[in-house]
């Protein structure tokens, strides 16, 4: 098929499969009895009841929409500044950030090899000082922020920003937001030689443990179901994968010594919101009633907090692509609103830029827009769970959550999650879906516009422009760390960094983030603070292998 | 023919690099990938070694333009200056001419289809065994 096809043949066009996007087969008509084994209170439950398959809450957007946010991250931590305070000023109601990759391998802006690239793909934060900068003028104690972060580097930023708060006076209960924290998935993003398994994971906890005490209002973690199925995974493979990854935190937190209902409330997810339209929302509602179920069997947590599986949703960046790039606009609305119709807390619209480079103000305004217009105009979200009781999508929502319970049974079978990965299971898995989603695309199985089918000529240049980094900025990021090494205390950075190696070597229930926030108000850069970590742990202080460890 | 399928810097998306290693390897080519995070010394050293008839470079990260050029002058330098580089990931079409300036000789954007890429490497460099 192609641009200049028949009229004829376009006339009589019909579907090109009945299956679905993950491959489940469709009938053209779902009726009554396709729900016969269906038990409103056992099954789907009110909103706000177990276990939870139609929402979480009982009045859904009627008591609070969701968190519209936009992840932003570029540049030094003043551009990222300005860029979020943009996003205030279009209406967003909450902050992501993220942070380039110098940071999500946890090296500094002026790492030999960090250079070329800091700024370029997130935000540039190597101490305190650009912390305080990245949130300059902004009310960190009223406003909720997400830290789109997952590496070792996680830790790095918790510690840096309880020091922010602390520094500013503000309490640190009245926090209130998201460290993604989910070290483990971070293996399947490329960055898993700078986040060793156990040494994450150990990292992880800490971090659990340390807000479940201090951060009441702080969720611990978002297990993230959206990168591994941006791989290439299918819906129930998604569910079954991410539930696991949650799984495998509960399991380590009880080790450390926290009772469930203790630390669930305060656990979260991070969904993909895929092109499949009816498929996405069948999903995230099987999900729900996936985790509440499994919470309740396999931890006998009692807290319905606990069962509860709130998530937010990153529209899927892998379905969109760079040719007539505005048609990613469309895509996102509709999966945004297959988000919304599912009953997330919180959404992330990607730009239509998203397969091209950085988001631009236009492109990213658009982003915002979307989300506004899904909640203001359209009227979707005046009662929850709208499409609860289609025979169709109660059939899915059975029939994927069947799917994902028998992978996540098969995964307890080698093991639990950490012993899946390390065998490399779930590598091989995850490989052999993303070798498979391009075979379709190249055999026409499925339809991508602009890519196998009603092609165009490529575009000369990007609609609304292109995200350029400024020339010399990775040259002026690693200036202004030399510069912070050259002016700051360095007897008590020294004594911070010691206190932080020696709290790290007392073992695995030792928890490290009170000792790295000490260090980061001494200073500290995210490099020190994590190769100090990792030296302790018995790895290289630089993932990299290319400094050596300073002298204390 | 010979493909090396590299991944510079600290990018570590390589879902792309790995699927088109794979797919390329079934089109009958003899393909390595080096992995994540090399260097662009690393890579040419690689690509000189095992004399490959094209270089095929990944970036999602946004340093595709420094990269590039860095190894195709690397290249020049040690003599390899003729091995034919190729590039693809996220990259902006706005960024295409400079490549091609640089001496690349195709570019694959996210969503390029690997009958393409295919077709593209095989007139870079026919070999004996291709059916030309």
């Amino acid at each position: 098929m192609d641009g200049a096809h028949d009229l004829e043949e376009a006339y009589f066009e019909r579907l090109k499969t009945s299956e679905t996007w993950s491959g489940i087969p469709t009938r053209p008509l779902y009726r009554p009895e396709d729900l016969r084994e269906l038990d409103y209170g056992r099954d789907l439950g009110d909103p706000g009841e177990y276990p939870y398959t139609r929402g979480v809450h009982r009045d859904m957007y009627r008591g609070r929409l969701w968190t519209r946010r936009e992840v932003c991250g570029f540049g030094s931590a003043r551009d990222t500044n300005a860029r979020l305070r943009f996003q205030i000023a279009q209406g967003v109601s909450g902050l992501s950030v993220i942070d380039d990759n110098a940071g999500s391998l946890g090296i500094d802006a002026d790492h030999p090899r960090g250079i070329a690239e800091a700024g370029v793909q997130g935000v540039s934060v190597s101490s305190l000082r650009d912390m305080e900068e990245l949130f300059d003028g902004i009310p960190i104690d009223r406003v909720s922020v997400a830290f789109d972060i997952s590496g070792l580097d996680c830790i790095a930023w918790m510690a840096m920003y309880v020091a922010l708060a602390e520094r500013r006076g503000v309490d640190l209960a009245s926090l209130r937001g998201t460290v993604q924290n989910d070290t483990l998935h971070f293996q399947f993003c490329g960055y898993g030689d700078s986040c060793p398994v156990d040494l994450g994971v150990k990292t992880s906890v800490d971090i659990i443990e340390f807000c479940t005490r201090r951060m009441p209002r702080w969720y611990t973690g978002n297990a993230n179901l959206y990168d591994m199925r941006e791989q290439g995974l299918d819906a129930s493979q998604e569910i079954a994968f991410g539930l696991s990854l949650a799984v495998a935190y509960v399991r380590k937190a009880i080790e450390r010594g926290l009772a469930v209902d203790e630390f669930a409330p305060r656990r979260a997810f991070y969904c993909s919101a895929h092109v499949d339209f009816f498929e996405e929302v069948a999903k995230l509602r099987a999900a729900r009633r996936l985790w509440a179920r499994w919470m309740r069997e396999h931890f006998g947590a009692r807290d319905p907090r606990s069962w509860q599986f709130r998530f937010g949703v990153h529209t899927a960046a892998v379905s969109l692509v760079p040719q007539q790039p505005l048609n990613n606009a469309i895509r996102v609305a509709y999966q945004a609103l297959a988000a919304v119709l599912a009953g997330a807390q919180s959404v992330h619209c990607c730009s239509y830029d998203e397969p091209i480079g950085l988001p631009t103000e236009a492109s990213q305004t658009l982003a915002i827009r979307t989300q506004q217009i899904l909640a203001h105009e359209t009227g979707v979200g005046r009662v929850a769970d709208p499409l609860g009781g289609s025979w169709y999508v109660e059939s899915l929502t059975d029939q994927i959550e069947a799917g994902a319970r028998r992978i996540m049974e098969e995964i307890e079978q080698v093991g639990g999650m950490i012993a899946a990965i390390k065998s490399g299971w779930v590598l091989a898995e995850v490989e052999k879906a993303a070798l498979r989603r391009q075979q379709e695309i190249e055999r026409g199985e499925k339809i991508v516009v602009g890519v196998n089918a009603f092609r165009a000529a490529r575009e000369k240049e990007t609609p609304g422009g292109v995200h350029v980094s400024p020339p010399g900025q990775g040259e002026a990021l690693a200036a202004a760390v030399r510069d912070l090494r050259a002016t700051r205390d360095r007897g008590r950075v020294s004594r911070a960094l010691r206190a932080l190696s020696e709290q790290a070597r007392l073992g695995e229930h030792e928890n490290v983030l009170p000792s790295m926030i000490e260090a980061a108000k001494a200073s500290a850069t995210v490099g020190e603070m994590l190769g100090t970590v990792r030296a302790a742990a018995g790895h290289l202080y630089d993932p990299l292998g290319v400094l050596p460890p300073p002298e204390l | 023919m010979r493909v090396l399928v590299a991944k510079v810097g600290l990018d570590g998306h390589d879902r792309g690099a790995k699927v088109v290693t794979q797919m390329l390897r079934e089109a009958g080519m003899e393909v390595t990938y080096l992995g994540i995070h090399q260097t662009c010394e690393a890579i040419v050293e690689a690509a000189i070694q095992e004399d490959v008839d094209v270089l095929g470079l990944s970036s999602l990260g946004g340093g595709h333009l420094v990269y590039t050029r860095t190894i195709i002058e690397l290249l020049r330098e040690k003599g390899a200056g003729d091995t034919p580089v190729v590039v693809g990931g996220t990259l902006p079409v706005e960024d295409i001419p400079a490549l091609e300036a640089m001496g690349v000789r195709a570019v694959f954007p996210a969503g390029s289809l690997m009958t393409d890429i295919v077709r593209e490497i095989r007139r870079l460099a026919p070999g004996p065994a291709d059916p030309a």
